[in-house]
């Protein structure tokens, strides 16, 4: 097995990939370990110690990762992605699948996240790695530091919330109008 | 009112439901995998369809 795997090491993966400085928090279940450290920010992700903290990551940084899991995991397969609202499911951000014996593996991920990705939005990513030991599974709840306007997708939503909210008003307020003139509530 | 009106009515309440639901995600106060992104343009759907409805009842002028 590739050690560079293993779940949390995904998960902590999924922390690059979906914002880089902000709350976040982690749950985790099973005999597994999964840490990170941003270089530049100086920020330390224990999953199994940051509990429910959100935990806010910078756009760009560089990240030493660590893994482990309790025993030589055979064949193993493994997931992380991001939590979408219901009923759209998941995105999987990545997937691993083998046979090993090692148990532990550390790495450095250098990521930059692009500017679409909001910043200050709360995303859960969640992972789940299963081998010949069990299943050891988890989530982290994250965000991108920096603000709302960092990003052009707020303005794009704005705009377009005005751009139907605009309509709707005239709409609602030519009926209210067309009530107040008949009678309100009309049929008597 | 027209049933088109209705439905228009009723579609533009579910979009800005639905954009007011990723404004208030992107702007930190629902998380991105809350039900309420989901639940907001329905919401926004049955209840400009209602005011829509109310607003095509039949009226007569009250009798003074």
């Amino acid at each position: 097995m590739r050690p560079t795997r293993w779940i949390f090491v995904g998960l902590l993966f999924g922390l690059l990939v979906v914002g880089s400085s902000g709350p976040a928090a982690a749950q985790l279940g099973g005999e597994c370990t999964a840490s990170g450290v941003w270089q530049n920010k100086g920020l330390t992700v224990d999953a199994a110690t940051i509990g429910n903290d959100l935990v806010t990551v910078p756009r760009k940084d560089t990240v030493d990762w660590t893994g482990s899991v309790g025993s030589a995991p055979g064949t193993y397969r493994g997931s992380v992605w991001l939590e979408l609202p219901p009923p759209f499911g998941k995105v999987e951000i990545d997937s691993w699948h083998g046979t090993g014996t090692n148990t532990a593996n550390s790495g450095s991920k250098t990521y930059s996240l692009p500017k679409f990705v909001p910043a200050g939005v709360e995303f859960t990513v969640s992972g789940e790695h299963i081998d010949s030991n069990g299943v050891c599974s988890g989530s982290v709840r994250v965000q991108v530091e920096g603000g709302p306007f960092d990003s052009p997708v707020t303005y794009a939503a704005l705009v377009l919330t005005i751009a139907t909210g605009g309509p709707l008003a005239a709409l609602l307020l030519g009926m209210a109008k067309a009530a107040i003139a008949a009678g309100f509530g009309g049929a008597s | 009112m027209k049933v088109s009106r209705l439905i228009g009515t009723a579609v533009l309440g579910f979009l800005f439901f639905g954009f007011v639901a990723i404004d208030l995600v992107l702007f930190g106060v629902l998380a991105l995998n809350s039900v309420m992104v989901t639940v907001l343009p329905f919401i926004g759907l049955l209840l400009c369809a209602v005011l829509g409805v109310l607003a095509s009842r039949p009226r007569t002028r009250p009798l003074a």
